[in-house]
């Protein structure tokens, strides 16, 4: 068990220099510390200025993405133990703005989420305003979307995908997957409404199918696979 | 210019995410080789038939003279090399390209699961990974043939 890490700790500030430099931390650690917890200890004990996003601290809220040694993780998902190294290289998410250190914009990422509209679309709408509406569904129904509903936004996809890199266009990884997720719940009734927007060249036809987007995300959702299967329904039905 | 070197990092450093990020990596080169490839195909034929007065002008004198021409200036070791390159990236990029566009199809991925940790993603089913290492080894098998025509390392 190592007694102390090095951060290398990647800092920005627009209203200082804008300049990016790495800054050096030695961070004692202890069994089962997170690099949330690393960073945490930095920011209380050595300096109040380092920038930080985070919540839940335990993989839920979707707030501490950030590319760790290299790979885009949750900051209090992953532990420093589990890199197995002695500096822990931390960096804002990649294809996401700067706000300031590892705070990155969300806005254009939740932009495109909004857009594939992530709500049940239903036509008895007025039957919904009865408190006593029920939508049964089976499991097997269940099953052909739930994985990818445990989606927490948390943009480690959108960091790993090599198209949203050079084309800002593309809707990227989460947001197709919320699409998918929609189109395939037995209770909404969009059909092919969800298709027609994606099937122009950029939003949805430019995945390459890298499947890093699957690799990264910690909670198991596997946009490529979802992807794929949406590209399916809009190569053979829209 | 930061765009570039941005797409000069995602689109050719396949590490550290999985086999599918090589595939894409290995699947975009190819693709761009065999399309510079096939420009030059079509150019360096056209220097053998001379052009459509060729077909005008028997006995093809000029054509057999452009042929021997381009023969010769193509007679080159690194021609060779470039197409046992070549070889093998042809031979990867339409069989890997096959279990692409099956999977865009639907046709050979995992249905969804409720995940289970440690999680392996369906996206890249083992069927995949077969039909991938199945385009590798068959691309290899031409590299080697390719590499035995043009320098003759399997004989004797
Ligand atoms: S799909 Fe996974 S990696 Fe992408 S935003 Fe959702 S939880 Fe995060
Ligand atoms: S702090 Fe909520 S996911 Fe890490």
């Amino acid at each position: 068990m190592l007694e102390e890490v090095k951060f290398k700790v990647l800092r920005y500030d627009p209203d200082k220099d804008g300049k990016k430099r790495f800054q050096e931390f030695r961070v004692p650690i202890r069994k089962g510390m997170t690099v949330l917890q690393g960073l945490l200890h930095i920011k209380e004990k050595i300096d109040p200025t380092l920038s930080i996003r985070f919540s839940c601290r335990m993989a839920t809220c979707g707030s501490c993405g950030m590319m760790i040694n290299g790979l885009p993780r949750l900051a209090c998902y992953t532990l420093i133990e589990e890199l197995k190294t002695r500096t822990v290289v931390v960096e804002p998410l990649r294809n996401f703005p700067i706000v300031k250190d590892l705070v990155t914009d969300f806005e254009e990422f939740f932009n495109k989420h909004r857009s594939v509209k992530p709500y049940l679309i239903r036509i008895d709408t007025y039957v919904q305003e009865k408190s006593n509406t029920m939508y049964l569904q089976s499991d097997e129904e269940l099953v052909r979307y739930v994985q990818f509903a445990y989606c927490i936004k948390c943009g480690l996809c959108y960091a790993a995908c090599p198209v949203v890199a050079t084309d800002k266009t593309f809707l990227g990884p989460q947001a197709l997957a919320q699409a998918y997720r929609y189109y395939a719940d037995s209770r909404d009734e969009a059909g092919v409404d969800r298709l027609k927007p994606l099937g122009d060249g950029s939003s949805l036809l430019r995945c390459h199918f890298a499947a890093s987007c699957s690799q990264v995300c910690p909670k198991g959702v596997d946009p490529a696979l979802a992807i794929q299967l949406l590209r399916k329904e809009v190569l053979l039905r829209s | 210019m930061s765009t570039l070197l941005t797409a000069l990092r995602t689109w050719l450093v396949p590490f550290r995410y999985g086999l599918e990020r090589w595939s894409y990596t290995m699947q975009r080169i190819s693709g761009v080789v065999i399309a510079l490839y096939f420009v030059m195909h079509v150019a360096s034929t056209g220097q053998v038939v001379g052009g459509p007065s060729v077909w005008t002008l028997p006995p093809y004198e000029y054509a057999k003279q452009v042929w021997l021409e381009t023969k010769e200036f193509l007679a080159n070791p690194l021609f060779d090399a470039g197409l046992v390159v070549l070889a093998f990236m042809i031979f990867f990029h339409s069989i890997n390209g096959v279990r692409l566009v099956l999977a865009h199809f639907g046709l050979i991925l995992k249905k969804p699961t409720r995940p289970e940790y440690p999680y392996h993603p369906g996206s890249m089913s083992r069927i995949q990974r077969v039909i991938f290492w199945v385009s590798v080894a068959l691309a290899t098998a031409a590299l080697v043939y390719s590499l035995d025509v043009f320098f003759k390392v399997l004989q004797p």
